[in-house]
C-alpha cells in the first residue's frame, strides 16, 4: 500500500497545500468551504501539532481510528449482509441519501452557520445507522428525513462529544411519532437461496411480513431461532442478520472501541428478566432465547447502547447502565401494546445516565 | 525467597517497550569532560533506613538496560549488594525487583536467592510506570506514598543498577566515580547506541555528530513520558540523567498516515487532532492508580478546578500515560497539574 501511494504523495500533499493557503487568505472562501476542507484533509494527511507539555510522545489512535473501526464494524455488521438480503438498489440508495442529506448537507451548512471548525467524524456513524433501523421499504425521503434530524439533533446540543442522547435513536423516536403507518410496515421478508441477478438487486421484492415480535404480540407465533440469528426472518434492514453483528461486536470489543460491560450487562439482564417473567407468567410473555435474538436487540446492545458519549463514563454505573436498558426492554414487549422496546429503553437510559454517573461517582469518592 | 505476581498492585499501566521495540548497540563508547569532571558521592543519610529497593526492572524501551551495568553476571552484582549492606545498612531489608521476561537475571537472581536470607526477590511485568517510587513502594513494601513525597521521610531507600555499583566502587573500593552510562536512542539519532560519560560534559557534545543532519529535532532527558525537554543543550551532565531520547519534531501533515505507523510512532508528533472527550474510558483503564482523568478534564472544562479535588486528584503520580493513551489528544497531565496546583496554593 505504502509503495502505491508513494508516486502521488508529492502531487496531492502539494496541491492541498495550496488548497490550504487559499482558503486561509481568503476569508469568505473560508466561510464557506472551510470546514468540508478540513474534514476531508483530515481524511487524507495527519495533523501539524506537535506535543509542547509532558508527554511528548502521543499514541498513534485518533478520535479519526475509533469512529473508523465503528463504521467497518457496521459495514460487515449489517450492509454486507443486508446486501444479500434485501438486494444493492435497497441499501445502496438508502445509504447515499442518507450520507448526502446528513453529513454532506446537514452538517456542512451546520458547520457553516455555527462557525465550526471541522465537521465531526461522529456524523458518518449516525447516518450509517439510520438506514439500519428504518424498515427496508421505508421510503427514501424517511430516510433523508432521518439522518437530517440526527445530525441536526446532535449539533443543536453541542456536536459530539455533548449530545445527551443518542442522535440516530432520537432522530428514528421522531419518525416514529410523526410518521407511525411507515414503521409499521414495509418489513420486506429477507431473500433466501443463490442469489440471481434480479434478487442480488431487488432482494424479494414487494413481498412483506410482520416483524417476528409483531407476529409473537399478535398471535402468540415464535420463529426459528436459526432463521433469527441468520437474518432469514423479517426485521428493519440492518437487524436481521444477529450472527454478523454480534461477531463484529465482538471485534470491537476485542480492540476496546466497545466497553464490554453494557453488551454483556444489557444482554444478561434481559435474559434474566424474561426468565424471570416466563417461569412465573408462562406462555403469556415471550420465551428469554427468543426475546434476545429477535427485534433491535443485538444491533442496540452493541452499537447503540454502548455509545460512550450517551452512556456512562463511569465502569461501575455501566453495570446498572445496561441492566436497566435490558430491564425496560423486557417490561416494553411483555406489558405494553408495543412491539418492541429497545429503542425506547436505550434512550430512557440514555437520559438516566447522567443521574447514575453522578450517584456511582458519589460512592466511588464518597464526597 | 521469590515473589511472583502477575500485574501486582494495579491493572493499568502500559507495555512500552512492545510498541517502541528499541535495540542498542553493543558497543560502549566513552566521552570525556572539558573541564574537571564531577565526582559521585555517596553519604549514608541521616535517616534511619529500613528498606532497601533495588530496581533492577526499567520499563521504559529508552531506559538504560540492565545488561550494561550487570554485563551478564548478576551474582556477582548481588555479592556487591551484600558488601554495602553489611557494611552500611545492617539492619535494612533488601528487596530486589526484577523483570519476569529477562529470562538470564531471573535465573541467576533465583540461585542466589536460595541461600540468601536477607533479599526478597520479586519479579515483575515490566509495565510503565511500574518502576515510580510510589508503585514500587506500593507493590513491594505495600507503603502508601505520596507522588512527590521523599521516600527516605519513610526509611525508604530506592536504588537503581548503575547506583548501586557507583555506591560500591566509591566507599568500599575508594575509587573515584565520575562517569555513567547513559542510554542514547530516539528517531532524531543515526543509531541508538550506549556511552559512558564524564559526569559535567555538556550535552551538546554528548550529541555532535550523533543526530541525524536532515530535519528538526528535540532533546528530552529521562524519557519523552516523564522526563523534561532540554532546549540549552549546554546543560552538563549530572548523575541524575539515565537517558537521553531525541526525537524527530515532525511539525508537518503527513500524507496518508494510516499506512505509516512505523514511520510516525516516536515522534513529537500528536498523532491525531484536538477533539471533544468521548467518554471512551481509555484514560481509566490505563491508569496505574485507578484514577478517572476524564473527571478532571470535565470539571476543568466547567470552570471549577477545585472540585477536581474531590476524586482522588492527590495519588496521581503524573505519570502522563492518560495525556499519552487519549484519542482526543486531550492535554489531561497538563490539567491535572493545574488542578493540583490550585490545591498547593490554598
Amino acid at each position: 500500500m505504502k509503495k502505491l501511494t508513494k508516486p502521488i504523495e508529492p502531487i496531492i500533499g502539494k496541491s492541498l497545500d495550496r488548497v490550504e493557503s487559499i482558503i486561509h487568505t481568503h476569508p469568505t472562501v473560508n466561510f464557506l468551504f472551510g470546514a468540508l476542507f478540513g474534514a476531508f484533509d483530515g481524511l487524507l494527511r495527519g495533523a501539524k501539532e506537535t506535543t509542547q507539555t509532558q508527554p511528548f510522545i502521543r499514541n498513534n489512535y485518533d478520535v479519526k481510528r475509533f469512529m473508523g473501526a465503528v463504521l467497518v464494524a457496521l459495514v460487515i455488521g449489517w450492509v454486507l449482509p443486508a446486501l444479500y438480503f434485501f438486494g444493492w438498489q435497497c441499501v445502496v440508495s438508502k445509504l447515499l441519501v442518507s450520507f448526502i442529506i446528513g453529513v454532506f448537507v446537514v452538517d456542512v451548512l451546520w458547520a457553516i452557520i455555527a462557525r465550526e471548525d471541522h465537521i465531526s467524524e461522529g456524523g458518518f456513524v449516525s447516518c450509517l445507522l439510520i438506514p439500519a433501523i428504518l424498515p427496508p421499504q421505508s421510503p427514501l425521503w424517511l430516510v433523508g428525513l432521518g439522518a437530517a434530524l440526527a445530525i441536526l439533533f446532535r449539533n443543536v446540543l453541542g456536536g459530539v462529544g455533548n449530545n445527551l442522547v443518542n442522535p440516530a435513536l432520537f432522530s428514528r423516536l421522531f419518525l416514529t411519532i410523526c410518521f407511525p403507518s411507515l414503521l409499521v410496515t414495509g418489513y420486506q421478508t429477507p431473500f433466501v437461496g443463490m442469489p440471481d441477478l434480479h434478487s442480488f438487486r431487488y432482494g424479494l421484492d414487494a413481498v412483506t411480513h410482520a416483524t417476528p415480535l409483531t407476529a409473537f404480540k399478535t398471535n402468540g407465533e415464535v420463529a426459528s431461532y436459526f432463521s433469527l440469528l441468520v437474518g432469514t426472518s423479517g426485521g428493519s434492514l440492518g437487524e436481521t442478520c444477529r450472527l454478523a453483528l454480534i461477531l463484529s461486536g465482538l471485534w470491537l470489543i476485542k480492540i476496546r472501541v466497545v466497553n464490554w460491560r453494557i453488551p454483556v450487562s444489557y444482554l444478561g439482564s434481559v435474559l434474566v428478566f424474561s426468565v424471570f417473567l416466563s417461569l412465573i407468567m408462562g406462555k403469556a410473555v415471550a420465551p428469554p432465547l427468543f426475546q434476545i435474538l429477535s427485534g433491535g436487540l443485538i444491533l442496540g446492545a452493541f452499537y447503540m447502547a454502548t455509545d460512550p458519549i450517551t452512556a456512562t463514563y463511569n465502569q461501575a454505573a455501566k453495570w446498572i447502565y445496561g441492566a436497566g436498558c435490558g430491564f425496560i426492554t423486557v417490561l416494553i414487549r411483555d406489558f405494553t401494546t408495543l412491539p418492541e422496546g429497545v429503542m425506547y429503553s436505550i434512550l430512557l437510559m440514555n437520559l438516566l445516565a447522567i443521574p447514575i454517573q453522578s450517584l456511582m461517582v458519589k460512592i466511588k469518592y464518597r464526597t | 525467597m521469590l515473589k511472583e505476581k502477575e500485574n501486582i498492585g494495579f491493572k493499568g499501566g502500559f507495555n512500552l517497550s512492545d510498541t517502541y521495540p528499541l535495540r542498542f548497540c553493543n558497543i560502549i563508547e566513552r566521552i570525556s569532560s572539558d573541564g574537571i569532571p564531577e565526582v559521585f558521592e555517596f553519604r549514608v543519610p541521616a535517616q534511619k533506613i529500613q528498606h532497601v529497593i533495588v530496581n533492577l526492572c526499567p520499563t521504559e524501551p529508552w531506559a538504560l538496560p540492565n545488561w550494561v551495568i550487570l554485563e551478564h553476571k548478576t551474582s556477582a552484582f548481588l555479592n556487591k549488594l551484600k558488601e554495602i549492606k553489611t557494611r552500611y545498612l545492617p539492619e535494612a531489608g533488601f528487596y530486589i525487583v526484577i523483570n519476569k521476561k529477562e529470562d538470564e537475571p531471573v535465573s541467576a537472581v533465583k540461585d542466589y536467592a536460595c541461600n540468601a536470607e536477607w533479599m526478597k526477590v520479586f519479579a515483575v511485568d515490566a509495565k510503565y510506570p511500574q518502576d515510580d517510587p510510589v508503585m514500587l513502594s506500593k507493590v513491594v513494601l505495600d507503603i502508601e506514598m505520596d507522588f512527590g513525597q521523599d521516600t527516605m521521610t519513610q526509611g525508604v531507600l530506592i536504588l537503581d543498577a548503575q547506583t548501586v555499583t557507583a555506591i560500591y566502587e566509591n566507599c568500599m573500593l575508594g575509587n573515584k566515580v565520575d562517569s555513567r552510562f547513559i542510554a542514547l536512542s530516539g528517531t532524531g539519532l543515526k543509531e541508538n547506541e550506549i556511552i559512558n560519560v564524564q559526569l559535567g560534559t555538556s550535552l551538546e557534545k554528548i550529541l555532535r555528530n550523533r543526530i541525524k543532519e536532515s530535519g528538526t529535532y528535540r532533546v528530552f532527558v529521562n524519557g519523552p513520558l516523564h522526563g523534561r525537554e532540554i532546549t540549552d543543550l549546554s546543560q552538563k551532565m549530572d548523575w541524575s540523567i539515565n537517558n537521553i531520547v531525541v526525537l524527530e519534531e515532525l511539525g508537518k501533515k503527513v500524507m496518508f498516515p494510516m499506512f505509516k505507523s512505523d514511520e510516525l510512532v516516536l515522534t513529537t508528533n500528536m498523532l491525531g487532532e484536538l477533539r471533544r472527550c468521548v467518554y471512551c474510558n481509555f484514560c481509566d483503564d490505563i491508569c496505574p492508580v485507578d484514577l478517572e482523568p476524564a473527571l478532571y478534564y470535565h470539571s476543568y472544562k466547567r470552570g471549577e478546578k477545585h472540585k477536581a479535588r474531590l476524586y482522588n486528584l492527590e495519588k496521581c503520580i503524573e505519570c502522563g500515560l492518560c495525556s499519552f493513551i487519549c484519542p482526543s489528544k486531550l492535554e489531561l497531565l497538563q490539567i491535572i497539574k493545574e488542578c493540583k496546583a490550585l490545591d498547593k496554593q490554598k
